[in-house]
């Protein structure tokens, strides 16, 4: 198999499909890149077994065949050849690609394509379409409230589920919860399923263009496609916390807040604590106070107007999971939901359709 | 750090603690060789302890020792009973106590003088009230550092009291055997021997380099520090032990993946309960095992941060068993044991979601309160329900 391919459109599909590259070292060809021919097009494939990534770069191919490649090795050297055309001979003899490009030459050792996993047929797959914008906003806006804690598998993942008119998302790593509900136009099926938070932080990445998201779920995997570019991901199995239960009825306290403001307050006082030391809210009358204080380092203060009334509330939170909070709302204002120090709070930002739900840090005393 | 030119550091170290209160509550076993614990021996009284039966030792070659001994099982629930009631005795006496263990603690008496007296008064009255309040024997070292009150008090056992003046602690130090040096075990006792070195005096007589050479650099500087009697560490108020566990011994009948999951829900529920009632909270849940041909495993997963949620602590050692089931399949598991470590105080802490309406922080508040006022079995899941929980000791160093 002997193949001739523009450098440019090959570093660019390179990139794409290397993001499911293992870097993990304990499976060899796990590390390798599938390279096939199909007609006119060169496939490109990766996967580390959790999520693949496959497409296409137009080519001209003489002979057939298919090849594993270093993955790292090939994606460097690629971008550095020095001639806008790139030829790829697989000598199967020899166990070994000729690289060439102008003046440079390599020579890669391969791994046996038939060794490298079976991908799951895209073909079986019945599949929908999703807006690209709604599917990514939605992602992007719940994302890191999922675990990366992989004791857990469940909470690794974004529950994702598709019904009448709209698209919800949910993720929590049992310490905050994100919600968002997306209207969607055209015809969905019902659906319901957990993706790996990671995957689709990946899909974010690597859909920068086209209108739509093809996707379906089959069996254990889902399937993508986007602009050239189809990503499968397996489906964590379980079951997911019943998200709806832990959004609290009714609050004590709803004050809006200057969103911006609040968030350069906590950003500030950030500044001043340890990992998993409480930033400290006081609430009184017409003023919200933001305190950090840790043991080694010092003590920040700071305070704002806020339109609280009643008996003064103290509650801490941690400031990562503030922050976050503050920065997946979206508008001026933030709408800031209050029980008590030890129960749930809730932000909102302009409307209804996003929540995030985060519980305090037991403060002393 | 500031050391005082005073000796007024406590280490209070309860004698032979399980014996002991074995003894109080009965006296038949008063004056007599009692072992505690039919297989390892647990504790052993002072008179067990002149067959040299000690602690650790198998409950035959114990036996054989001193073959009149009395053996009783051992009744947990009771010696922390007597533990929490020891330290109240501490918590009256000053407000510095750093508690060592479930026997042992130290204790900073500096500022005391004018309202209770000099440093060894002041341990005078401490064992008269353990002894008074607990009923319990218990040997006070009082010394300027830690280390120099541990090894007074290792020096006086049982029943004893020994103040190192600060103007004798070297003369006090030098003649003792090297194994009263604090992280001298048999092994590092027998490599300094070999070379002809058997006490204090002759360690601090080589130089640090020398004994680094022999025994590794962070030994070897500890030695050399604690020979010259340099311990500047203070008494850390609350810094208790560094994990919170529990285990059972499951015999060597096969068992179902169920039955052992019952065992895990059963420990985790009593290691949260205690970690609650102390108010702690950590993030590391291990899981030990222990197999068929006596090997071991320890497994073990860090969380984001500290719970003593009985939900998020069996979450967690659930995924431990579940990634160590292909090797219990194959090797038979005969004893699980789960801790929590890296021990933190629970406040402040991160509070967890409450998943389902029946797992949540309220939940295991309303559980704790029922046990404590019924007992540890008033109330239990029905998962455990006519499944005997067995012997579940405390989780032992191993």
């Amino acid at each position: 198999m002997k193949i001739t391919v523009r450098r440019d459109d090959l570093v660019q599909r390179l990139a794409v499909v290397s993001r499911a590259v293992s870097t993990r070292a304990t499976v060899q060809i796990l590390s390798g890149i599938l390279l096939r021919s199909a007609g006119d097009d060169l496939q490109l494939a990766a996967t580390d077994m959790e999520l693949s990534l496959r497409t296409t770069v137009p080519a001209q191919i003489e002979g057939d065949g298919a090849v594993v490649v270093p993955g790292r090795r090939l994606v460097e050297l690629a971008k550095l050849l020095p001639s806008e055309e790139v030829e790829i001979e697989h000598r199967p003899e020899e166990s070994v690609v000729h690289v060439t490009s102008g003046s440079a030459s390599y020579t890669l050792h391969t791994y046996n394509a038939e060794d490298f996993p079976r991908l799951p047929e895209l073909d079986a797959v019945t599949t929908f379409t999703v807006d690209r914008e709604a599917l990514l906003e939605t992602v992007n806006r719940v994302a890191r409230s999922a675990s990366r804690d992989e004791s857990r598998p469940v909470l690794t993942g974004i529950l994702a589920r598709f019904e009448a008119g709209k698209l919800v998302m949910a993720a929590t790593d049992s310490y905050r919860l994100s919600v968002k509900e997306t209207e969607l136009g055209g015809q969905v099926p019902e659906l319901e399923a957990i993706i790996p938070a990671r995957a689709l932080q990946e899909l974010t990445r690597i859909a920068q263009s086209g209108d739509e998201v093809e996707l379906g779920v089959h069996e254990n995997q889902v399937v993508f496609s986007v602009d050239g570019i189809a990503m499968t991901t397996r489906r964590i199995d379980g079951q997911f916390p019943n998200y709806r239960q832990l959004l609290p009825e009714s609050f004590e306290h709803e004050l809006a807040l200057p969103r911006n403001e609040l968030l350069d307050v906590v950003r500030r006082a950030a500044v001043m604590i340890e990992r998993t030391s409480p930033l400290q809210l006081r609430f009184a009358e017409g003023e919200l106070t933001v305190t950090a204080r840790t043991h080694e380092v010092g003590e920040s203060k700071e305070s704002l107007p806020a339109p609280f009334t009643g008996d003064p509330l103290e509650i801490g939170f941690n400031a990562d999971f503030l922050r976050d909070g503050l920065e997946s709302v979206t508008g001026d204002e933030v709408r800031f939901k209050l029980i008590s120090p030890l129960r749930p709070a809730v932000l909102q930002g302009e409307s209804d359709d996003f929540t995030y739900l985060v519980m305090p840090i037991r403060l002393p005393g | 750090m500031f050391v005082s030119g005073e000796a007024t550091i406590l280490h209070a170290d309860l004698d032979a603690f399980f014996a002991s209160v074995e003894q109080r509550d009965d006296p038949r076993l008063r004056g007599r060789s009692v072992i505690v614990g039919g297989g390892v021996v647990l504790a052993a009284s002072y008179e067990a302890k002149a067959y040299g039966i000690h602690s650790a030792m198998g409950g035959r070659q114990a036996r054989r020792l001193c073959p009149r001994a009395i053996v009783v099982e051992p009744r947990f629930s009771v010696y922390a009973e007597a533990s929490k009631a020891v330290y109240r005795v501490f918590d009256d006496t000053t407000p510095l106590v750093e508690g060592l263990s479930i026997d042992e603690a130290f204790l900073d008496v500096r500022g005391l003088r004018r309202l209770a007296g000099t440093p060894a008064e002041i341990a005078a009255r401490l064992k008269r009230n353990v002894l008074e309040r607990v009923g319990l024997p218990i040997t006070v070292g009082v010394a300027r550092t830690k280390f120099l009150a541990k090894v007074a008090s290792g020096v006086a056992k049982p029943d004893g009291l020994l103040v190192v003046p600060p103007d004798r602690e070297l003369a006090f130090l030098h003649p003792l055997g090297v194994e009263r040096l604090w992280g001298v075990g048999p092994v590092t006792a027998q490599k300094l021997r070999s070379r002809g070195i058997t006490t204090v005096g002759q360690v601090a007589r080589l130089d640090e380099a020398v004994l680094v050479s022999m025994l590794g650099r962070a030994a070897g500087r500890h030695l050399h520090a604690l020979a010259h009697n340099r311990d500047p560490r203070p008494v850390h108020v609350g810094r208790r032990r560094g994990s919170i566990g529990s285990q059972r011994a499951l015999g060597r009948r096969p068992k179902t993946a169920e039955a052992v999951d019952a065992v895990l829900v059963g420990l985790v529920d009593r290691v949260t309960r205690r970690m609650r009632a102390a108010g702690r909270i950590g993030r590391t849940v291990v899981l030990r095992l222990r197999f068929d041909d006596f090997s071991r495993a320890t497994r073990s997963h860090t969380l984001p941060f500290g719970t003593a949620h009985t939900q998020t602590v069996l979450a967690t050692a659930r995924g431990l068993l579940a990634v160590s089931m292909p090797m219990i399949e194959r090797k038979g598991v005969t004893l699980v044991g789960v801790a929590v470590a890296n021990l933190q105080n629970d406040v402040p802490a991160q509070l967890v979601l409450p998943f389902d309406r029946s797992s949540g922080s309220a939940l295991d508040a309303a559980l704790d309160e029922v046990r404590a006022r019924f007992g540890p079995t008033a109330i239990t899941r029905a998962v455990l329900l006519g499944r005997d929980q067995g012997l579940t000791m405390p989780l032992l160093p191993d």
